[in-house]
């Protein structure tokens, strides 16, 4: 018997069919991948299965029993949980309470704090996470606050797991310990779905898969033998897709990006950025790694003029540049921030509002402070066209696109305005196979444009693999550089870690 | 000397005396707030509850009535802001200002229909009582003894307030319905009857702190009573970080300046700049003192959007 069963699921929006007569089944203690690419309906599907959306046909079926479900209440009754890719917690409240509210001991009228935290704790023992009941969860990292979420569902008794992108947010050993977590909880009988584009991770941790490909399920409970991820994308994008980007360079040029002198200290006195020093030649792409929170989201800032630091000479071409985020704009410096939605995008505003951001006062766009309506639309179209960009139309809102394509909104509009250097932070996450090799290919006809850019990525594999040079960050510090033919994934995390100290222990 | 000491407690017991409305606003302000609804509203249910409790006083002759009356003419604001931000989604700021603004026309056109004065309604009967019972305790007998019993009432309200919110399954569930309406439901908490009963407290608060201005500082009702009070309130709210205990403390700052103006007036500067004093304070504590101060994250969002 199936854990779940949903049939002929379909759900109709105003103007896409986000799911269009799909068949899923869950097994009892399987973890299943759901895949496809953004926008493909993975989230609507499991929304539905979760309570979170009505679906307008379709049924489902809760071991062997049909179920109706209205509401996420309704789904945590039948031991469904969800952890979503956007936590639902409250960050000022303690793991115990988060984990609680709804279901709490109660003593009288009172909360039974003290029953609550030691239910939570003996759960935290069990699966090893590494918490304490009393934290507050602001204080947590994200990987541990996915715990909660977790725990959260398993409070309730979830005996089937619903994860949504679960690793898009986690450093590489966080998401190896959600799979140590996953595959206990499958040890245990629970079932778990993972939503996901990651294609390395289905291989190493799916038992089935399942592939939804425009709303339609193409591909259901398919078994991972004599599978590789070449034809996991295929599947899930409709045509061969190539990952493996490698294309020669044709010629660094001249120093063009000279950093130097850069520190800047936080609040709390501590150095965040310490002496930086980092040259980008024209058509070169520099690729900086690093384990996040060692200064990158405040190197960016500096960069791109959102932040003054305590010291620093940022040369462009030999010419200082100085001043505030628009100066920099108009020093040709593009960025694509590394979170879209807090530094990228105005979700609450349309495509063509947002593909214009930062660039609307340019004449193209405006006449003496007024904006060209009827150019700013046949602009937007155009470039949603270039770009791939899946939407209604260029009115839509951004909050209405997927995660994909509201980072295309953000490239198509750095890319367009023919920026000299590019300041290019995470560029693929949360984006499917289909885009991120889209937006390689396109990072490297820049380069070979003659740009100057400079990239940020969490992903090691993008880095090594995009970079012509890559430069070590740990503390705030650039620990060393490397070209990426000469270093193995292992040494480049060694210095991610604060190399040198590692090494010394090594040499005795 | 003895004029010093005597100005000591006269400006102790009416800072108390103040702040009295302050902190039963202000806690109703929190019950709102923390179940995430703004309170910009509290000058309108402090109103509304100063004006029905004196009708109530005036027709009962009983000020017991009056202050229930109080209480019901808040909560019933109480409930509609609730029903304007809740069922209809309402900009919650503007749903607060435009109560505000009914609040202060209603009750004139009522005091006009009824009385056929738009200034003042008649004397009605009042809460005289002081806790005599304190009065023969040496030196601070003084004070406490010259205190209306609702000094006491203000500080028990604080207290089981605290503890409702922070020690109950009902505050926990308030408190992330606040936080974070989304998660509330998801968990099974009914998020609306949370919000709904948050705004009903908030409203009787504040309606009992309006009639305690009409019913037990005065014994009338003045068109404009509350004189901004309830933005005063608001600002005690935001500034005790949203804790019943920690607002009786910021309102005697607040009662404290009151208390001031109130001593100072007639004293040779002119009564226009002392009147100020305490806007003046809700002014610098708000560009200074609330910094890091934030509200629940989930003020003004739904659980069903």
């Amino acid at each position: 018997m199936n854990a779940v069963e949903m049939k002929g699921i379909t759900k109709q929006y105003p103007l896409v069919r986000a799911v269009d007569n799909a068949d899923f089944c869950i097994r009892k203690g399987e973890i299943h991948s759901l895949l496809g690419e953004n926008g493909a309906g993975k989230s609507t599907l499991m929304k539905i299965l979760y309570g979170m959306t009505r679906p307008d046909e379709g049924e489902i079926w809760i071991n062997g029993k049909k179920a109706v479900i209205k509401n996420p209440y309704q789904a945590i009754q039948l031991g469904i949980g969800m952890v979503h890719q956007h936590f639902m917690l409250a960050p000022v409240m303690t793991v115990t309470e988060n984990i609680a509210v709804g279901n709490e001991p109660v003593k009288g009228i009172r909360f039974d704090r003290k029953t609550a935290e030691k239910q939570v704790h003996e759960m935290i023992e069990q699966y090893g996470f590494h918490i304490s009941p009393t934290q507050k969860v602001e204080d947590l990292s994200v990987g541990e606050q996915q715990r909660v979420e977790i725990l959260k569902a398993l409070y309730r008794g979830a005996e089937i797991l619903i994860l949504d992108e679960p690793t898009a947010v986690l450093t590489p050993q966080e998401a190896e310990d959600l799979f140590r977590i996953m595959r206990k909880l499958k040890a245990e009988g629970k079932s778990i779905v993972i939503i996901t584009h990651k294609l390395k991770e289905t291989m190493e941790i799916a038992d089935r898969i399942s592939v939804l490909r425009d709303g339609r399920m193409v591909e259901q409970g398919l078994g991972l033998e004599q599978m590789d991820t070449n034809t996991l994308a295929k599947l899930m994008v409709g045509r061969d897709v190539n990952l493996s980007v490698i294309r020669e360079n044709k010629g660094i040029g001249l120093p063009y990006l000279e950093i130097s002198d850069l520190n800047l200290t936080g609040s709390n006195g501590k150095k965040i950025l310490d002496q930086i020093q980092i040259t980008v030649h024209k058509g070169e792409i520099y690729g900086i790694a690093g384990i996040e929170g060692n200064g990158q989201t405040e190197l960016i800032e500096v960069l791109t003029g959102l932040r003054k630091p305590d010291s620093a000479h940022i040369k462009k071409d030999g010419r200082e540049i100085k001043g505030n985020a628009e100066a920099f704009i108009r020093e040709g410096i593009g960025h694509i921030p590394e979170d879209r939605m807090t530094r990228g995008l105005i979700l609450e505003m349309t495509i063509e509002e947002n593909v214009i951001l930062g660039y609307h006062k340019r004449g193209k766009f405006a006449h003496k402070g007024f904006l060209k309506g009827k150019e700013i639309r046949r602009y937007t179209e155009e470039k949603m066209k270039e770009y791939a960009v899946k939407a209604g139309d260029s009115q839509a809102l951004l909050n209405s696109l997927s995660g994909g394509n509201q980072q295309k909104v953000v490239i198509a509009r750095v890319f367009s305005q023919d920026p000299e250097v590019i300041i290019v932070a995470q560029p693929t996450r949360g984006v499917d196979v289909g885009a991120m090799e889209y937006i390689h290919n396109t990072l490297l006809d820049l380069r070979d444009q003659g740009k100057a850019i400079l990239l940020i990525s969490a992903d090691l594999d993008e880095v090594r693999s995009l970079s012509d040079r890559i430069g070590v960050i740990y503390d705030g510090k650039i620990q060393k550089e490397f070209l990426p033919d000469t270093v193995t994934e292992t040494e480049l995390g060694l210095w991610m870690t604060g190399g040198e100290k590692s090494e010394e222990v090594k040499d005795r | 000397m003895t004029g010093f000491l005597q100005n000591i407690s006269f400006i102790l017991v009416s800072t108390i005396v103040m702040s009295i409305p302050l902190v039963f606003a202000a806690v109703g302000g929190v019950f709102s707030v923390r179940s995430g609804i703004m309170a910009l509203g509290l000058e309108s249910m402090m109103m509304t509850g100063a004006f029905t409790a004196v009708v109530g006083s005036y027709f009962s002759g009983s000020p017991v009535i009056g202050f229930v009356c109080g209480m019901a003419g808040g909560m019933l604001i109480g409930i509609l802001h609730g029903i304007l931000s809740v069922r209809y989604k309402v900009n919650q700021v503007i749903s607060g200002i435009g109560l505000n603004l009914l609040a202060l026309a209603a009750t004139t056109l009522l005091m006009q229909l009824l009385w056929n004065n738009r200034g003042n309604s008649p004397q009605v009967a009042n809460i005289e009582g002081t806790a005599v019972i304190f009065s023969g305790i040496p030196i601070v007998g003084s004070v406490l003894g010259r205190l209306p019993v609702n000094a006491y009432v203000m500080l028990a309200v604080a207290g089981v307030s605290w503890y409702v919110l922070f020690q109950t399954r009902f505050g926990l569930r308030l408190r992330m319905s606040g936080e974070n309406p989304k998660a509330a439901a998801a968990m099974g908490v009914r998020v609306h009857g949370v919000k709904y009963t948050a705004v009903a407290i908030c409203g009787i608060l504040a309606g009992f702190g309006g009639a305690f201005l009409s019913l037990n500082h005065m014994d009338m009702f003045v068109r404009d009573m509350t004189a901004g009070r309830g933005y005063i309130a608001v600002a005690v709210a935001i500034l005790s970080r949203y804790n019943p205990a920690g607002v009786v403390l910021c309102a005697l700052l607040f009662g404290f300046c009151d208390a001031l103006q109130i001593h100072f007036q007639g004293g040779g500067i002119p009564t226009q700049l002392i009147q100020m004093l305490p806007y003046l304070a809700t002014l610098l504590v708000l560009t200074f003192g609330v910094k890091h101060i934030h509200a629940p994250a989930g003020v003004g969002k739904y659980d069903d959007d």
